[in-house]
């Protein structure tokens, strides 16, 4: 492997996929543009960028080689800018070795190499055969001088799998039922919006009214926002089930092993000395079921993700989540919750959610005709106002865990050890002085970037109390009770 | 331990910040400049009086409030922002409270601190100040405004804080 080899040439179409699949959205709206204007040169953007990046991809193909030389991986690649990644093994955290449809088809697999530390760098190679692959790994496993390190490695690669837990066909399911993604609808109401006064003139309304006589634009805009919800339902639908097929995830000494996909299989390893935080996840539709899902925030490997979920869980009961904690992430524990907003609090939160409706509620009353219909979204933000109230809590563990529940929309249960903590805030704005509130937030490392969870309006000198201990681990207590106390064990 | 941060950030931090408050503070006066420079630019060579056609209320409105917020920016609040800036730093972490109208205080422990540097941009070097940052893995954090040797010694302080809490683990 010390000569530069080249990638089997499906690696170009593979990039050219890839550089589909991250514009994907954009592609989307293009062509919807494209085909609501009459005149249609949109279209012949859309073929002249796919055939650049066609293009791009042979090129990008034929540039790159691979070698391993003294102790390196060594890569070559780039068109115009030539760029040369190399990774020396002792580094080398990782090796992942997917399959990709595309690649099935041909037999090949794609190596992605992963080195941890400050500077993390991922080296893919996206097409190779798998005997070539299995002899990268084994010769990016092995040192230079001695044949025994490369069988102790081994050994560890085949090391005894502790514990197993897979997704049944059932759960895959109903996770796919309730996985409704409210983030997504919105984005594609946002997108379409836009496309919303050239699809809805006369000419539309007309023809809606000779089709089906009775109906107003409003039923019409009704009618289009409930199309879009079904659809991007069952995108989400699809999403889970490509996603979280045939799921399985396995425990060994050091680390944890997740395999998953229908089309696409991943395998993803996660060390443990890299976990930063398990979250429960529990979705709006999931929550009245008692389900939800469970995600690690990873640290390191990929700098170009800002954030690094991963998915532990995809569809997980409340009431078995301590036993699966228990034997996968042991450390994480839940502790009691101690600590809630102050009840001077509550209507500050049923507030807080209404904000934004002081600019919205006037625009829609003025541009739609039935506009006062939005006023109906106060009862429901407050309501949502009072979950959030009703939900937010912490509680510690010992001088080594804290557990933090708040709600956006899902409510999310975060557990995360003490020194993994990477900074703890404290803020208060003048009303919130004035009551003695403070919101407490965290963070925690979660690939190249953090995490942030934050409780809005503790007291304020029990936000000061988990301050402290997220420094050094004790409990004081700074109420009038606690701080007599404190004089009377000091003296 | 229950005390905010006490340490203040060097009082030249005041000046500093008005003047660099007055260099990006005309970037507010963009959109009057605008609005002028095309009202204006109608009248080239068309024989007409240079302001003719300026609509003079808007463009004074323009200009007043431009006016208004470079006054705030250079003038009320960096003295505000210096009195609100403190910190501590001790053995196990370092705190920083700031904020004028929303109050925040940070704490990093200090075994999570990646790594310090001072930086020193062309105006600090005038005033002869640097700020410290602190960078975890997931965050950046930032203590400006302190004279040189300050910020040396507080960088050197926490490298060294750093090294020994990570020694003794």
């Amino acid at each position: 492997m010390s000569e530069f080899r080249k990638q089997h040439p499906v690696a170009g179409v593979s990039q050219v996929i890839e550089t589909i699949k991250q514009n994907f959205v954009t592609l989307i709206i293009l062509l919807f543009i494209g085909t609501t204007n009459s005149e249609g040169y949109f279209l012949y953007f859309l073929a002249a960028g796919l055939g650049m990046s066609f293009v791009g991809g042979i090129f990008g193909w034929w540039f790159f080689r691979f070698r391993i030389f003294e102790d390196e991986l060594q890569i070559q690649k780039g068109i115009f800018v030539k760029k040369k990644v190399y990774l020396s093994k002792d580094r080398i955290q990782v090796i992942d070795i997917t399959e990709g449809l595309l690649q099935r088809f041909f037999g090949l697999v794609k190596v992605e190499v992963k080195t941890a530390g400050g500077g993390t760098e991922t080296a893919t190679i996206n097409a190779i055969t798998r005997s070539e692959a299995e002899e990268l790994r084994t010769e990016l496993r092995k040192r230079n001088n001695g044949e025994q390190v490369y069988e102790e490695r081994e050994a560890e690669e085949q090391e005894e799998v502790l514990a197993t837990w897979k997704l049944s066909s059932k759960d895959l399911v109903y996770a796919a039922f309730t996985s409704g993604n409210f983030g997504l609808i919105a984005s594609i109401l946002g997108a379409i919006s836009g496309q919303l006064n050239e699809m809805i003139n006369e000419e539309t309304i007309e023809y809606i009214y000779e089709v089906m006589p009775g109906y107003s634009d409003v039923t019409v805009y009704i009618a289009l926002i409930l199309v879009i919800i079904v659809v991007s339902w069952l995108l989400s639908f699809l999403g889970v089930i490509f996603s979280y097929s045939d799921f399985r995830l396995q425990k060994t000494s050091e680390e944890l092993i997740i395999t998953r996909g229908l089309i696409e299989r991943k395998h993803v390893t996660v060390p443990f000395d890299r976990i930063q935080a398990v979250r429960f996840v529990e979705g709006v539709i999931r929550q009245p079921f008692g389900y939800g899902m469970l995600y690690v925030e990873s640290a390191g490997f990929d700098q170009s993700q800002q954030g690094r979920s991963i998915v532990l869980a995809p569809y997980i009961a409340k009431s078995d989540v301590s036993s699966f904690l228990k034997e996968f992430a042991e450390e994480y524990t839940e502790p009691e919750y101690e600590t809630r907003p102050s009840e001077k609090a509550l209507f500050r939160y049923i507030r807080r959610p209404n904000y934004f409706l002081i600019l919205l509620i006037p625009i829609l009353w003025y541009m739609l005709t039935y506009g006062w219909i939005s006023l109906l979204l106060i009862p429901l933000l407050s309501f949502l106002g009072w979950m959030r109230y009703k939900d937010a809590a912490l509680g510690m563990d010992g001088d080594r865990i804290l557990r933090v529940r708040y709600r956006t929309i899902s409510r999310t249960t975060a557990i995360m050890k003490r020194t993994r903590i990477q900074d703890a805030g404290l803020s208060e704005n003048p009303f919130q002085r004035r009551k003695n509130l403070k919101n407490l937030s965290v963070t925690v490392a979660s690939g190249a970037g953090g995490m942030e969870f934050e409780i809005k309006d503790l007291v304020d000198k029990k936000s000061l109390e988990v301050y402290r201990w997220i420094s050094d681990g004790k409990k004081v207590d700074f109420t009038s009770e606690g701080e007599e106390k404190n004089k009377e064990l000091n003296s | 331990m229950n005390q905010e941060p006490t340490t203040r950030i060097h009082k030249n931090a005041i000046k500093a910040w008005t003047v660099n408050a007055l260099l990006f503070g005309l970037l507010w006066f963009i959109p009057a400049a605008f609005y002028f420079g095309i009202a204006i630019s109608h009248n080239i060579g068309k024989g007409t009086p240079w302001y003719n056609g300026i609509d003079w209320i808007l463009f004074s409105s323009l200009f007043l409030i431009a006016l208004i917020i470079y006054i705030v920016i250079a003038a009320v609040l960096p003295k505000l922002r210096w009195q609100r800036w403190k910190y501590d730093v001790s053995d196990k972490e370092i705190d920083m409270l700031r904020g004028i109208i929303i109050k925040k205080r940070t704490l990093v422990p200090i075994n999570r601190v990646q790594h310090v540097d001072t930086r020193q941009g062309p105006v600090y070097r005038k005033f002869g100040l640097a700020s410290v940052t602190i960078s975890t893995a997931a965050t950046t954090h930032e203590i400006p405004a302190l004279d040189n040797e300050t910020a040396d010694e507080l960088r050197n302080t926490i490298s060294r804080l750093v090294r020994k809490v990570k020694s003794d683990v």
